[in-house]
């Protein structure tokens, strides 16, 4: 017989506010099995906890119900406890007393009833839970990082620093992301180039790190310490041994075509490296520009290359690898305006341009060599327009959240814009300006001094004529329509996530928020962790932020992958699902239908009823096991269950609600 | 000489040939009744008990079902198991295989066209030939006789009409047939899905179904039997035949199926042995308009 001991928190007022807890306690004590029954102020707390570990001596008590918090909050906390005791840490069960039943009600007649009810299924669980213990799995001490950003980079760094192999897959022919795309970066005004690419080049000299560009992972299956990754690196048509990134063939290249980097601002090569500081610093052919590849007829490029290092018939390389800790940082993306402004000219007019293409305009290396010019008629703009919230905090055209990081960009963009044009005028539409950061506010307020109007309003329309651009909105604060004749709209756009967030989100098992941001597992306890363990996240992947943001959170990254591989060895998840064998028919239902890959049909030969019989029986394996549950719904014959959930313990839970 | 008459003379002559070579060590079919419009299953292993066997309007059992516990009894390499199999077996096989009840290279399957077996009280048609939409086997080694032409079955009339009424009189419906339900779990021991080692009615220890025969309980039993195979139907109709107290389970069966197929295109069971189970897969563009 059992020997449960049930302990009711108040958590402060929290519990007790709403549910009465004396009366819990008075029903608790007539409930089957239950051998001790007490309230506590704050059950986490080291008095709580050493409270219940002098009852289970004094009690003699064998497991224990606690009434608190969700179990995502504290059950860990408290198995930790039991396992300081004679108890093991699995004899343990938490009823949801506060946000099931105390923070979602206001009666307290009703919460106390609701309150009992949830101790008693709760007590009815425990009396059937089973010890349960874990298992050792190796790890796999090499990590994989996916994007090639400033917080890719950075995570593989700190990794690769604190002496782990790392694998860095970029999709681009480069590493730095957007980035290395920016001109200077608020609010120092540093170079953003010079910033960037010696973390680059550091990344590309890492003995530690392998860098494979022009990459996509494939395939991810495995768990924790194990994961098996298939990469596809697609065709550069160049041997990389030979290449030692001359560039004459770039030069010698006859095929134009807009250069991405430049975001169709300027032109580049068919074989091309994306800019001069690229890393890997070798160029790569675009495949579906380049004559030789397109027509059969060309060829420039392997006459000029003094290495002979041109390879037209170079296919794409698959591989698969084993890591231990993969960390997402695949960035993100700007939003589509043009699809969803039509108002702004959706995209027609030359001279309404994204941030991102300012950058490119105001950049010393870029398609202007720095010259603030319109891109319709190569003419200095002697008033532009700056539009902040394209996309963003608008529910109706784009999204609901602030994009935060534009306030910041906006008000730089300004600041640029007429430092290069001192005789210029600059409007910026706002809706708020928000500038929380170490000298943010102070940068949005020399933009001020600098001469830009800041007005308060949505631009609603933009539209040409007589060669201007004219915005109208509304200033908010003086309540008065407002027309802005332009030469060039700015159009600070939101961040979306990367266009393979969702597919590589579902691939990893990572969930998706409503805009489809990858989610952290707890928004401020776990905030680079995913629900996948051993999967983290770093950058703008999760979020729109801002350079030093997506920085710290890379290195935050790193470290957890560094402490996981601290460890030669983890330990497994005990509440697994396991099959059995008498049960059993083999018909395969769980394998099809397991996230994880974990269960696999097996032959065994047994006795039954005196005679030898072989038959196919599933079998799960324990390391590769997240105890999702999916396989014991899907059994029909009962054989598959869930070890602390099981079909019994269920069935006792749903009695005891019912006829206790 | 009838269809019948001719499809019973040669399952007799292949009979005898295969059991006699050996190549087969077990053949099941159908033999003689007591009364002439009556049969019942034959399972033969000599060549002279061929002449045994009986193929007439009156071969109302399906047989599919028989090969799980034949082939556990039969040693692997003494020959093979060969069944009769119209479409109705043929599917119930199909579904056996794809759960890994059976293997296909250990049975020889003799396929049967068929045009619907009789009732022997009134003449008819037997209601589970009705809206047969399988007429000829969907997989054999070989086949006796000529195919048939397949008809316009109306699944789903019944379950049609069935939706048309309110929530109250469907209650009605489906409460006055659980009523009738004596719980012999004839259905279960006939339904080629239902191949668990044991049954969820029987696993007291969980507790899942409770052992009073009430509504309640009787309800219970047929609603998650009728979940459990809902994905996996082939529609044979057995079970409505083998059940003794005339329960409409076929219009609970094919309520399921039909909700499947609107759902996730589901389609009909066991016409192969490899399609998916609806309800066993996740695919990304899986209605979740619950999520």
């Amino acid at each position: 017989m059992s020997r449960i001991g049930v302990i009711v928190c108040h958590c402060g007022s929290n519990i007790a506010a709403t549910v009465d807890v004396e009366q819990v306690v008075q029903v608790a004590k007539t409930l089957p099995h239950v051998a001790y029954a007490a309230d506590n102020k704050y059950t986490c707390s080291d008095q709580g906890q050493q409270a219940i570990k002098e009852a289970i001596v004094e009690h003699r008590l064998d497991r224990i119900v606690i009434g608190s918090c969700s179990p995502r909050m504290h059950e860990l906390t408290f198995r930790k406890m039991l396992s300081q005791t004679d108890i093991n840490p699995y004899m343990l069960e938490i009823a949801n007393l506060r946000e099931q039943c105390s923070w979602v009600h206001k009666n307290k007649a009703e919460g106390t009833a609701k309150a009992i009810d949830l101790i008693k299924m709760a007590v009815a669980k425990c009396d059937r839970d089973q010890p349960l213990f874990t298992m050792s799995i190796p790890v796999n001490k090499r990590a994989l990082v996916i994007g090639g950003g400033i917080a890719g980079m950075q995570a593989a760094l700190d990794i690769a620093d604190a002496g782990y192999p790392v694998t860095l897959v970029e999709k681009e022919p480069s590493l730095g992301g957007k980035m290395v795309m920016l001109d200077k970066t608020f609010p120092t005004m540093d170079c953003s180039a010079c910033i960037c690419t010696p973390k680059m080049a550091d990344v590309g000299s890492h003995p530690n790190i392998t860098v494979k560009s022009l990459a996509e992972v494939e395939q991810i299956s495995g768990y924790v310490g194990n994961f098996e990754v298939t990469i596809r690196e697609r065709a550069k048509y160049i041997d990389y041994s030979l290449c030692t990134g001359c560039g004459l063939c770039e030069t010698k290249c006859p095929t134009k075509t807009p250069s991405s980097f430049e975001q169709g601002l300027g032109l580049r090569k068919a074989i091309y490296k994306p800019f001069a500081q690229a890393v890997p610093g070798k160029p790569t052919i675009d495949a579906e520009h380049c004559r030789k590849l397109t027509t059969g007829k060309c060829g420039v490029c392997e006459k000029v290359c003094p290495l002979g290092a041109i390879r037209y018939d170079d296919t794409d390389k698959v591989t698969a690898e084993t890591y231990g800790a993969i960390v997402v940082a695949i960035g993100y993306q700007l939003i589509d305006w043009g699809s969803i402004y039509g108002e702004y000219g959706g995209g027609r007019y030359a001279d309404v341009i994204s941030g991102l293409q300012f950058e490119r305009l105001v950049n010393a290396s870029g398609p202007t060599e720095g010259h603030v010019v319109r891109p319709s008629d190569g003419q200095e703009p002697k008033s532009v327009v700056i539009v902040k919230c394209v996309g963003s905090r608008d529910p109706e055209h784009g999204r609901s959240y602030c994009s935060r990081a534009c306030c910041m960009y906006g008000a730089k963009h300004a600041h640029q814009y007429l430092d290069k044009v001192p005789d210029g005028r600059c409007y910026v539409f706002y809706m708020d300006v928000r500038t929380p950061g170490k000298g943010y506010d102070e940068f949005y307020m020399n933009t001020q001094h600098d001469g830009a109007l800041y007005l308060r309003g949505r631009v609603s329309k933009i539209y040409q004529q007589n060669g201007k651009l004219i915005c109208q909105g509304e200033d908010t604060l003086s309540g008065q329509q407002v027309t802005v004749e332009a030469d060039m709209v700015v159009l600070e756009t939101a961040m979306v996530p990367a266009n393979d967030a969702d597919r590589l989100g579902s691939m990893l098992g990572i969930t998706r928020d409503k805009d489809l941001w990858l989610s952290e597992a707890h928004p401020k306890l776990r905030p680079v962790e995913t629900n996948s363990a051993g999967i983290y996240l770093a950058g703008t992947c999760q979020g729109p932020k801002d350079i030093p943001d997506s920085v710290a959170q890379a290195s935050a990254a790193a470290m957890k992958v560094a402490v996981l591989f601290a460890h030669d060895e983890l330990e497994s998840n005990a509440m697994i699902a396991s099959s059995d064998v008498a049960l059993c028919n083999g018909c395969g239902a769980c394998v099809s239908i397991c996230p994880y890959s974990a269960i696999t049909l097996e032959e065994i030969t047994l006795r039954e009823n005196s005679k030898k019989v072989t038959r196919r029986i599933s079998k799960v394996n324990p390391g590769l096991c997240q105890g999702c549950g999916a396989c014991t719904v899907a059994c029909r014959p009962g054989a598959m269950d869930l070890r602390g959930f099981s079909d019994e313990q269920i069935m006792r839970e749903v009695d005891a609600l019912c006829q206790w | 000489m009838s269809d019948s008459q001719s499809i019973q003379a040669s399952l007799r002559s292949r009979a005898a040939e295969l059991l006699a070579s050996d190549q087969v060590a077990e053949l099941i079919g159908w033999g003689a009744g007591r009364f002439p419009d009556q049969t019942t299953p034959l399972f033969i292993t000599q060549a002279d008990q061929a002449e045994g066997l009986v193929y007439s309007e009156y071969c109302q059992n399906t047989l599919g079902k028989y090969a799980i516990t034949e082939l556990s009894e039969l040693v692997a390499d003494q020959g093979k198991l060969a069944i009769c199999v119209r479409g109705c077996e043929s599917r119930g096989i199909n579904r056996m295989l794809k759960d890994n009840q059976i293997e296909r290279d250990r049975l020889y399957l003799l396929g049967i066209p068929c045009s619907g077996m009789k009732n022997r009280q009134s003449g008819e048609l037997l209601s589970k030939c009705m809206n047969c939409s399988h007429k000829n086997p969907v997989i054999y080694d070989e086949l006796l006789g000529e195919t048939v032409a397949e008809g316009e079955p109306d699944r789903f009339g019944a379950v049609c009409a069935l939706e048309e009424c309110d929530r109250a009189s469907r209650e009605q419906y489906f409460d006055a047939a659980f009523d009738r339900c004596i719980r012999c779990y004839a259905c279960r021991e006939v339904c080629p899905v239902c191949t668990c080692r044991e049954c969820f009615v029987d696993q007291h220890e969980v507790g899942w179904q409770g052992k009073q025969g009430n509504t309640t309980e009787n309800r219970f039993y047929s609603l998650t039997r009728a979940f459990h195979i809902s994905d996996r139907c082939v529609e044979c109709g057995e079970c409505e035949r083998a059940c003794p107290m005339g329960l409409p389970l076929m219009v609970l069966n094919r309520k399921l199926v039909k909700d499947l197929d609107d759902l996730f295109q589901a389609g009909e069971a066991g016409l192969d042995a490899v399609a998916v189970n609806s309800l066993g897969t996740y695919d990304v563009a899986d209605v979740e308009e619950f999520m």
